[in-house]
């Protein structure tokens, strides 16, 4: 319902020149085409000189954000639609209803698709008569050297070769007397209005698609609908003084290809026996939805045209597509188009991005600059009436070797970077909105003078009306300020916890790693980027802190990725120090447990049965990762926090586990029944899946729950060359290696069997030979059960990977072989079944199908 | 064949795969008992016994259909060539798939013999794998498909002209596959599999 993300992108080309006056400089002066209403008659006037590069960008102007956005016209086409919808509210509410009709009718469905012809040029010289037939551009520009670029040109002037895209200076040199109008926001506004009116009086079923583009549905209309087309156009002619073109066909693809033959100022009708004629030749790139890169991709499979592009099979289309364009592709090369009139797309995100003019002298620059972004974004959110979920922040980095932009101010050769979060409550405050993107900024730890472009998108949209009714939000809100008090007791209580895990640690004083920590788990936020957290928060300390100092609870708990990041840091010191403090540190924890067992029968007790779900989690954070001084820190932290950001209610509820994997089960076992529920209710659906409260009862018969947890505590010391996804590398084979240095019995057996087995590298030699140990004794031990299945599971993945594409043979026999001693052994069932998944996804990937697994032998 | 094709490895190799796959073709259709046993006679290749079609019709069908791929399988365009039987309705039943990959950056000779002895491994398998395969229904029909990368160009090669587009329908859910054999053996791989319907795969 709101903006739709592919228009509402900034691009260089969308700001006006807004301080044209500011500065003269006298020395370089420019004559130029200029006209405007003041000199209108065609005089050629010198005025706009070169401005001074600090005016021009973020260096100089603090209100930058604000005015590129007031001279922007992408931002105008979308920011429309959302005055369409104000406007036209009861109008498009009463077609809704019918919409549904549309279905019993589709036998003779009649599309009518109208396009206002070069909308941005036509309306600017509505007025004038006279320069109907010359060439004119619009730009927010006119400087005749400039790089500013043309956003809109007319037929006249498109004859001289003049596209839109194309800088000022090369369109002047393909058509010198050329002549470039500024845009007219309250007259595209006008006019776009009358556009409206004028369709919304002759069809009761219009679908907008953009300020000067709309569908209509004029099945039920009565008379020919190619009669009705030119009333239509010529309706909009009268009352806006500018053409428009109309395709009629039998849906809305074909009428939009329509269109394309009809313009300009024309109409065209396409009847169903003509599709397959019109198509054969039709360039791909004219379907919708096949941009620069479909195409490209298309070209080097040799498609150039909808005929060639019909004789690809569906199923090839969708392999080397993806099912959901692949299945597109095909309709649309036929002629094919199931959308109705009216299902206005929801827009998947809202966002604003600038790649132009920006450059940052220092932190505070660009921290000035994003959260103004946050403004403009909150306020088009606003706009939309959405509150959304993910945010995604861009950054265009200057390439190492990229030279100044030929484009005056503009982001020439960059390198795009993205990183994103997710948070629990939509949202669309500023105040939470400048937060997060200042903690997204920070994870990138660039330097600012590289940036050429800022962008930030919000997903995950919600409606506003939505998360408004109730009163969810102020309840949040209040139970959040109520918690905070409470939380002044609990980290009381965890300063001794403190103080007795700092005797595992070598040394003290970690004060500078403890920020580290406390940020990175008390805040939570999932970053799906390959920074995660603790980088982010290494940005703030600068240096990192000496290793003895580090916590070995939360270098164990941290994701894969971060510890490789951390270790890399520290020049692989990490990995030894986690290995050396292994024994050590599991002594600790076994304190600690038992310590917050107590604690949480404690808070019980206490009757604080409303805090009880998050005092719990709290309480369980620590535990599990170990890192339970520095939660405590945060703790007061967060809340002191809130009183200054009044309407976040974010950071809160942030401290509730993303997942119950994070939870320890043991906590949770020797919890009441009723508390058990009401914690499980309190994890948002989801969540779960993942795990069903028989799982949490009977923790140690669920491999899952093995694998989330108690690998995340065992295994550590082995992850290192885990991660590398080397088991497979070598001969013999890495894995060899270790599982003969494992005090594990069956991954002794393994490695033994690889020799035995003659050696070949392959899997399936050494599942023979295990068949012929009899398989229910590998059940026989308990002693790093979860230890074994983790690194065995991890082997079985890193196989798959490395043998699916070419020898799909290999893995079959392997699977077979374990689906055998699967029947017999408990451990194999639990392995089997968490590699399955993996297994057919990847064969689903390379071969498009499953793999057969009959039960018959 | 001209001279020109043995010069690269991937000539070489593209016309040795094209060989194995006339009689692997070849196999599949006796093994499936499309046509009776004394359409066919036995005949020696790669030191195996196999059957060759008597019938000159069908010999000559899947002979061209395959040499008309060994341009493309040297420029490494061809993916997957696919015996496919289906019903009356054009849908399938069973297909027996080759994925086919030439690495066309290989350089240096290819070793014959190795390559031959890699193959005739799939000739062998496939001997035994009645049992993996389905029964068909009666009047059912065959035909060889292969896959392209992208499409040729039209106008390179008047090879191109011989094939034309399928009108045997496709599945709409995503098929279980049954490996037969794999191998590979630079600069060749080639595997062999059988797809079936998937279980929920609306019934004809």
């Amino acid at each position: 319902m709101a903006v739709p993300s592919n228009i509402d992108t900034e691009d260089e080309s969308s700001v006006k020149n807004y301080l044209q006056s500011n500065h003269y400089q006298p020395s370089a002066l420019v004559s130029s085409n200029c006209i405007n209403n003041q000199n209108m008659k065609g005089s050629p006037s010198s005025t706009v000189s070169e401005p001074s590069n600090q005016s021009h960008s973020t260096l100089g102007d603090p209100n930058f954000v604000e005015n590129y956005f007031k001279n922007s016209r992408l931002h105008f086409i979308g920011t429309w639609r959302n005055r369409y919808r104000k406007r036209f509210r009861t109008l498009s509410d009463g077609f809704n209803c019918t919409s549904s009709n549309i279905k019993a009718s589709a036998l003779k469905t009649a599309i009518m698709h109208v396009d206002m012809d070069c909308f941005f040029v036509s309306v600017v010289i509505r007025n004038h008569l006279e320069l109907r037939d010359k060439p004119v551009a619009v730009c927010h520009s006119d400087n005749r050297k400039g790089t500013a670029e043309i956003s809109s040109a007319n037929y006249p002037a498109r004859d001289y070769g003049i596209k839109a895209g194309m800088f000022v200076r090369d369109a002047k040199a393909l058509c010198p007397h050329l002549v470039i109008f500024p845009y007219n926001f309250e007259a595209y506004e006008e006019v776009a209005d009358q556009f409206y009116s004028v369709l919304h009086k002759h069809g009761n079923k219009v679908q907008a698609v953009s300020c000067d583009e709309a569908f209509l549905d004029v099945t039920d209309s009565e008379g020919d609908p190619q009669l009705l087309a030119s009333k239509i156009r010529r309706e909009i002619f009268e009352t806006t003084g500018c053409t428009a073109s109309a395709g009629i066909a039998g849906n809305m693809l074909m009428a939009r290809l329509a269109t394309r033959t009809a313009k300009p100022d024309g109409q065209c009708y396409i009847p169903p026996e003509r599709v397959d004629d019109y198509l054969s030749q039709l360039p791909i790139k004219a379907l919708p939805g096949v941009g620069y890169v479909l195409e490209e991709k298309l070209k080097k499979q040799n498609v150039w045209t909808c005929g060639q592009l019909c004789m690809i099979s569906k199923d090839s289309l969708q392999k080397d597509f993806g099912l959901k364009t692949g299945e597109m592709l095909w309709n649309y090369s036929r002629g094919v188009d199931n959308r109705l009139v009216g299902l206005i797309q929801e827009s998947k995100s809202v966002g604003a991005e600038v790649n132009w003019g920006v450059r940052f002298k220092d932190v505070k620059d660009a921290q000035n600059f994003l959260s103004n972004l946050c403004k403009e974004v909150s306020l088009r959110l606003q706009g939309c009436g959405v509150e959304g979920r993910t945010f995604t922040l861009k950054i265009k980095k200057r390439r190492k070797d990229a030279e100044e932009p030929t484009k005056y101010m503009g982001h020439g050769d960059c390198e795009n970077l993205s990183h994103s979060t997710t948070v629990p409550v939509a949202t669309d405050d500023v105040e939470v909105l400048q937060r997060i993107t200042k903690q997204l900024f920070g994870s990138f730890h660039l330097d600012v003078k590289e940036i050429r472009g800022v962008g930030l998108q919000v997903s995950r949209l919600e409606s506003t009306e939505n998360s408004k009714q109730g009163l969810e939000r102020n309840s949040l809100k209040s139970w959040l300020t109520s918690a905070s008090a409470r939380t002044e007791e609990l980290c009381k209580n965890n300063y001794v916890a403190k103080e007795s895990s700092n005797q595992g640690c070598e040394g003290e004083g970690d004060e500078t790693l403890g920020q580290l920590c406390g940020n990175s788990v008390g805040l939570s936020i999932q970053m799906d980027s390959n920074t995660s957290n603790g980088a982010a928060c290494l940005n703030e300390v600068s240096v990192p802190p000496p290793i003895c100092h580090l916590d070995m609870g939360v270098l164990k708990s941290l994701p894969p990725e971060l510890f490789s990041e951390l270790n890399e840091i520290y020049g692989g010191k990490l990995v030894d120090f986690v290995a050396k403090n292994k024994g050590k540190t599991e002594n600790m924890n076994h304190t600690l447990r038992a310590y917050s067992h107590e604690k949480i029968e404690g808070a019980m007790k206490e009757g604080q049965a409303a805090l009880l779900p998050s005092m719990v989690f709290q309480n369980e954070i620590p535990v599990e990762n170990k890192a339970k001084q520095h939660i405590a820190k945060e703790v007061p932290a967060v809340s002191g926090a809130e009183s200054f950001v009044p309407a976040s209610g974010l950071t809160k509820t942030d401290l509730i586990p993303s997942s119950l994997s994070q939870v320890d089960t043991a906590v949770l076992q020797q919890l009441p029944e009723e508390l058990k529920v009401d914690i499980l209710e309190h994890l948002p659906a989801h969540r779960m899946q993942v795990f069903s409260p028989n799982v949490l009862l009977y923790p140690t018969e669920i491999p899952l729950e093995a694998l989330g947890t108690k690998t995340a505590e065992n295994n550590s010391g082995s992850k290192d060359f885990v991660l590398d996804n080397n088991l497979w590398f070598g001969t013999p084979p890495h894995w060899v290696e270790k599982f003969k240095v494992s005090n594990c019995l069956i991954l002794n057996i393994l490695a033994e069997m690889y020799y035995k087995s003659g050696s070949t590298g392959n899997l399936s030699p050494i599942l023979q030979c295990i068949s012929s140990v009899s398989i229910h004794q590998l059940d026989a031990f308990q002693d790093g059960w979860d230890e074994a299945m983790y690194i065995l599971c991890e082997l079985l993945k890193q196989y798959i990977k490395l043998k699916i594409e070419l020898d799909i043979e290999e893995i079959y026999v392997c699977f077979r072989l374990l689906r055998r001693f699967a029947m017999k052994s408990e451990f194999f069932i639990q392995m089997y079944n968490i590699v399955y998944p993996y297994l057919q996804a990847l064969v689903g990937e390379n071969y498009g199908g499953n793999l057969h697994m009959s039960l018959k032998d | 064949m001209d001279r020109k094709d043995n010069q690269s490895p991937q000539g070489e190799t593209a016309r040795i795969l094209v060989e194995f796959l006339e009689v692997a073709i070849t196999s599949i259709v006796f093994l499936k008992g499309v046509y009776p046993s004394g359409a066919f006679e036995r005949r020696r290749y790669m030191n195996l016994v196999v059957q060759r079609a008597c019938h000159p019709q069908l010999r000559d069908y899947i002979h061209s259909a395959v040499f008309g791929l060994l341009p493309f399988i040297q420029k490494g365009m061809v993916e997957r060539a696919a015996v496919i039987f289906f019903n009356t309705d054009g849908i399938p039943v069973e297909r027996f798939v080759f994925k086919l990959a030439v690495n066309q950056s290989y350089g240096s000779k290819v070793e014959d013999a190795n390559l031959e002895f890699s193959l005739r491994s799939f000739l062998i398998k496939l001997s035994v794998s009645e049992s993996l395969t389905k029964v068909l229904p009666r009047d059912y029909r065959w035909e060889i498909t292969a896959y392209f990368r992208s499409l040729p160009e039209a106008s390179a090669n008047k090879d191109v002209e011989q094939w034309i587009p399928t009108d045997t329908r496709q599945w709409e859910q995503p098929p279980l596959l049954t490996p037969i054999k794999s191998m590979s053996s630079e600069p060749l791989c080639v595997q062999l599999y059988i797809e079936h319907p998937s279980l929920s795969e609306p019934k004809p």
